[in-house]
């Protein structure tokens, strides 16, 4: 029973991580149509830069917010240089950001080696809290639940409250007609690849802290962002949210009752859905 | 008249060449086999799989697990490796029920689930070091016992799936997948199943796939879980790509390119998937059709200004 309820807070904190990357892509391709397979690279850029930037400075949200500065300026020169020129070809996209993710990866693992990479954290967030009925869990994945609550009330706000949000919603349904009455609608696309870019390197940071930083977790991250927005469908924040818990929590009791299948786990609800809803729980036609 | 020269090139070269190009060769027409077979898909009804690496790693592991853990013999192992892979093909199907981006998605997700459970199923699989000491494939009497007489196994059964590929893609059937390609409602409209076609396409396409991973167990003699990687998934995709989707020498043209440069690459830079990257960013900002679309280019404008070679 106990490990149930610590298994289901793994669940729920790996799912504030997922979701941070999940949001961004879905956004990205919501708004401007962009398939970034590059969002784990740029989780793992982010992770790297904020290591280094802790190791130097000593301070963690500096690293929080250098990580994701560095994927903001990175993600900036790639959507103007690169996947500008594909146009609305998905399947260009998708070879030219894998591309991109291979480089990136390539000379990430030149410059900080192939060891598995753990960014320092702040005292106050180490050690262990106890929960009710006698329970222990680490500090930092609890915080980081609430962090990752916090970023999805703060992105809802913005998306269903705020009148950039309102256009945001409306260039997602009709991008002519929101370019036709006026708004600068390439604004919008530099704003809302920005923020995916930097929820993606906050989330490197953040993961890199509990998860590690290795060659190869760009991969393994974005399989799982992959199939939260899947079950979520393309482009829906909310469906980010509930893919996001619904994959965290699967993975968590997978490795827990079958750690050889835990991988395996995830083909279910795929599956599931392709079978009863191939365009995932909030998806629309695209 | 091309096709004939580069049969007697390639039915020559172990006479003229030495073995490490045999063994690069027969390397270059097994990964054109599963770059074909992506492009069964991709070239004849616009689906783009980034999981076909699957179906070549589970035949592959079927047959080297069968081989070498239980001693069955090829004449078994080798078709109950193509069986196993082609029997994922029925399950992982069920994606054709999506199109576009999302069977983009959906086909990358279940790849890296049969990748996962290589790696992570480790008492079945071998985990990172997987199968090894995979013999010679032997059949009663009839034995291979060098990479010579492989070669010309693997010329062989490669020059027998492309005639088959001919037939299958000139038939009612495949003009039905290059409708659906062109217009999948217009198609529908005209009465045609068109996703059992896909359906079929998809499973015929891993049956491919499958056959290319058991003559891959059998020429590399081991497998790991690399072989089920996304890396040689889009690998093979872009393999069909560089080459020219929709032809039957392209994915064989794009697989030797690649190969070739790889293993001239990994001599002289460190950072070769670095190189790969880059490969994949200029093909898609440069040459979109691959190298048969832009001969295709070319000699049609060497035609238009009237100094055609032919």
């Amino acid at each position: 029973m106990t490990s149930a309820i610590l298994q289901a807070i793994n669940g729920i904190s790996f799912a504030a991580l997922l979701f941070l990357l999940a949001s961004g892509f879905t956004l990205s391709f919501g708004l401007m149509r962009v398939v970034n397979m590059a969002h784990g690279a740029y989780y793992l850029l982010g992770g790297y830069v904020g290591l280094t930037l802790a190791q130097r400075t000593g301070s963690f949200t500096l690293a929080i917010i250098g990580g994701g500065a560095a994927v903001v300026a990175f993600g900036y020169l790639v959507d103007r240089l690169l996947i500008r020129r594909t146009g609305e070809n998905h399947l260009a996209q998708v070879l030219l950001t894998v591309g991109v993710a291979f480089v990136v990866g390539d000379v990430a693992l030149a410059i900080w080696g192939g060891d598995n990479l753990k960014i320092p954290v702040p005292p106050f967030l180490r050690g262990a809290v106890e929960l009710p009925g006698g329970m222990y869990y680490p500090k930092y994945r609890f915080v980081l639940i609430f962090f990752g609550a916090l970023v999805a009330a703060v992105l809802w706000l913005l998306y269903r409250k705020t009148q950039i949000g309102a256009v945001v919603r409306a260039g997602v349904d009709d991008r002519e007609q929101v370019s036709a009455t006026g708004i600068n609608i390439d604004r919008l696309f530099v704003i809302t690849s920005g923020l995916a870019s930097f929820l993606a390197g906050i989330a490197g940071v953040v993961g890199g802290a509990f998860l590690t930083l290795y060659p190869g977790a760009e991969w393994e991250i974005l399989v799982y962002a992959l199939v939260v927005v899947i079950v979520g469908g393309l482009g829906s924040l909310e469906g980010a949210m509930i893919g996001a818990l619904i994959v965290g929590l699967l993975d968590a009791y997978g490795r827990w009752l079958l750690p050889e299948f835990s991988y395996f786990v995830l083909f279910g609800p795929i599956a599931l859905l392709m079978l009863f809803r191939p365009r995932g729980l909030f998806g629309t036609e695209h | 008249m091309v096709v004939i020269v580069l049969l007697a090139a390639a039915l020559a070269l172990p006479y003229y060449a030495g073995p490490f190009w045999m063994g690069l060769a027969t390397q270059i027409y097994i990964f054109g086999l599963l770059a074909l077979s992506v492009d069964l898909l991709l070239g004849n009804t616009g689906l783009f799989s980034l999981c076909h690496a699957s179906f070549f790693a589970v035949a592959a592991y079927t047959t080297a697990i069968l081989q070498v853990r239980y001693g069955v013999p090829t004449a078994l192992a080798a078709p109950a490796g193509v069986c196993a892979g082609t029997l994922l093909a029925v399950v992982f199907g069920i994606s054709v029920r999506t199109r576009g981006v999302y069977f983009i998605l959906i086909t990358i997700a279940l790849g890296f689930i049969v990748w996962g459970v290589a790696y992570r199923w480790s008492s079945f699989t071998g985990g990172d070091n997987g199968v090894t000491n995979v013999p010679f494939p032997s059949i009663g009497p009839l034995a291979i016992a060098t990479h010579f007489q492989y070669y010309y196994l693997v010329l062989a059964i490669v020059i027998l799936c492309a005639i088959g590929y001919r037939v299958l893609v000139r038939s009612p059937f495949g003009l039905g997948l290059r409708g659906i390609k062109a217009s999948e409602t217009r198609m529908r409209s005209l009465g045609y199943r068109t996703g059992l076609h896909l359906y079929v396409a998809f499973v015929l396409s891993g049956a491919l796939a499958s056959l290319a991973g058991v003559l891959y167990v059998y020429y590399n003699r081991f497998v790991n879980p690399v072989t089920g990687s996304f890396q040689i998934s889009v690998e093979a995709a872009l393999m069909a790509i560089v080459g020219g989707t929709g032809t039957i020498v392209g994915p064989f043209i794009g697989s030797g390119i690649l190969l070739g440069l790889r293993n001239w690459g990994s001599s002289f830079f460190e950072l070769h998937a670095a190189v790969m990257g880059a490969v994949f960013i200029a093909t898609v900002l440069w040459a979109p059709d691959g190298l048969v679309g832009l001969a295709r280019r070319l000699r049609a404008r060497l035609r238009a200004t009237g100094k055609d070679p032919e």
